[in-house]
């Protein structure tokens, strides 16, 4: 039995004890007595109390510690001032650089179908002047590689780092994530966006489904572009 | 059937280099008038606003509405739905052919594509040039 549960044990036999006798013609020495024996209880009780909480909460400051720390490695205010808002403005660029080149090679390209092929030294001298500089435009995929490699750098950089505070913290995915409303559209309108390495499924097996007599879509049809 | 040169031509994609390079294509081919539009429903107002669309060639994945609600919409309107509609996209899993085709589409084409991709299709739904 505890310090603590043999107080509270003589706490209840001298109240138990006041109970079967008039406590107003107890001498005051054993009502004091009593109050001692209550004041006891109440020190062990929350002194063991005490005990508990203090190593919970030191506990909970060591974890707290060490996640600020894992936390100042990630270096968060770095990933949010600079790399993230850096690499943006690197995408920001592909797109501008991209759009430039594809206008100027449209232009140039739309120029030529719209030319006068009457006189054909001068045709040949336009088209020659056009073709110079689409071929100068195309100057844009050196730049547009250099970006987007900076881009990955930066989330190869995040995704290092956000990897290590997950180990170092024990974290681990929810595993019942709730489906967000842009999510729920992309999958109910198969919303899925271009595959890498070209299509997943060819303009030839697109073809067969919508050849002469494929007017619907059979079992083996589809059972074929799943092989 | 020779395909009538003269029809209304409806591009829908919301990327307007490629409605620029449809439209270039279009126009090699020989069609006249080609009209666009930036997703489905801005083509679904020009589609009821009076014109009939000989042709509707779109693009799936549009805000704030894709190509392959655009596709129900027209399909499941009396006086629209008849319209041939070719959808041309980078959506090219076998569950979106699947859906386009249940959905009524003519036919389907994955980018990136050719002008004699395009040629091919457009004479597979309204004929030969």
């Amino acid at each position: 039995m505890t310090a603590a549960n043999e107080a509270a044990e003589k706490v209840r036999g001298a109240i138990a004890s006041l109970k079967e006798n008039n406590v107003q013609d107890r001498p005051l020495v054993e009502v004091l007595e009593l109050s001692h024996q209550l004041a006891d209880a109440m020190k062990y009780f929350f002194g063991s109390l005490d005990q508990t909480i203090q190593g919970e909460f030191r506990y909970i400051a060591d974890f707290i510690s060490k996640a600020r720390d894992e936390i100042s490695e990630l270096r968060p205010n770095d990933i949010r001032e600079t790399r993230i808002p850096g690499a943006s403005i690197e995408l920001d660029a592909v797109v501008k650089d991209t759009e430039q080149a594809t206008e100027t090679i449209m232009s140039e390209a739309e120029a030529i179908m719209s030319a006068d092929a009457s006189d054909p030294e001068a045709y040949k001298a336009q088209v020659d002047e056009a073709m110079m500089r689409m071929i100068e435009a195309c100057s844009f995929q050196d730049l547009t590689g250099q970006r987007v490699s900076k881009v990955v750098t930066t989330l190869r950089h995040i995704e290092e780092r956000v990897a290590h505070f997950a180990v170092a913290l024990g974290v681990e995915d929810s595993s019942n994530q709730e489906e967000t409303e842009e999510d729920r559209r992309k999958r109910e309108l198969l919303l899925n966006g271009p595959a890498l390495d070209g299509p997943e499924t060819a303009q030839d097996d697109i073809d067969a489904m919508f050849a002469e007599g494929g007017e619907e879509v059979g079992q083996d049809d589809i059972d074929a572009l799943f092989n | 059937m020779a395909v009538d040169l003269s029809m209304d031509v409806l591009v829908v994609d919301d990327y307007k280099t490629m409605v620029r390079i449809i439209t270039n294509l279009l126009k090699q081919l020989g069609f006249e008038n080609i009209d666009d539009a930036a997703d489905g429903k801005e083509a679904l107002a020009k589609m009821k606003d009076g014109k009939k669309y000989g042709l509707v060639i779109s693009d799936w994945n549009m805000e704030p509405m894709t190509g392959y609600e655009l596709l129900r919409e027209v399909r499941g309107d009396d006086g629209l739905k008849t319209t041939p509609f070719i959808m041309v996209t980078a959506e090219s899993k076998t569950e979106n052919v699947i859906a386009a085709k249940k959905a009524g589409v003519n036919n389907y084409i994955v980018k990136p594509f050719n002008a004699a991709t395009l040629k091919g299709k457009i004479a597979a739904v309204l004929g030969d040039f």
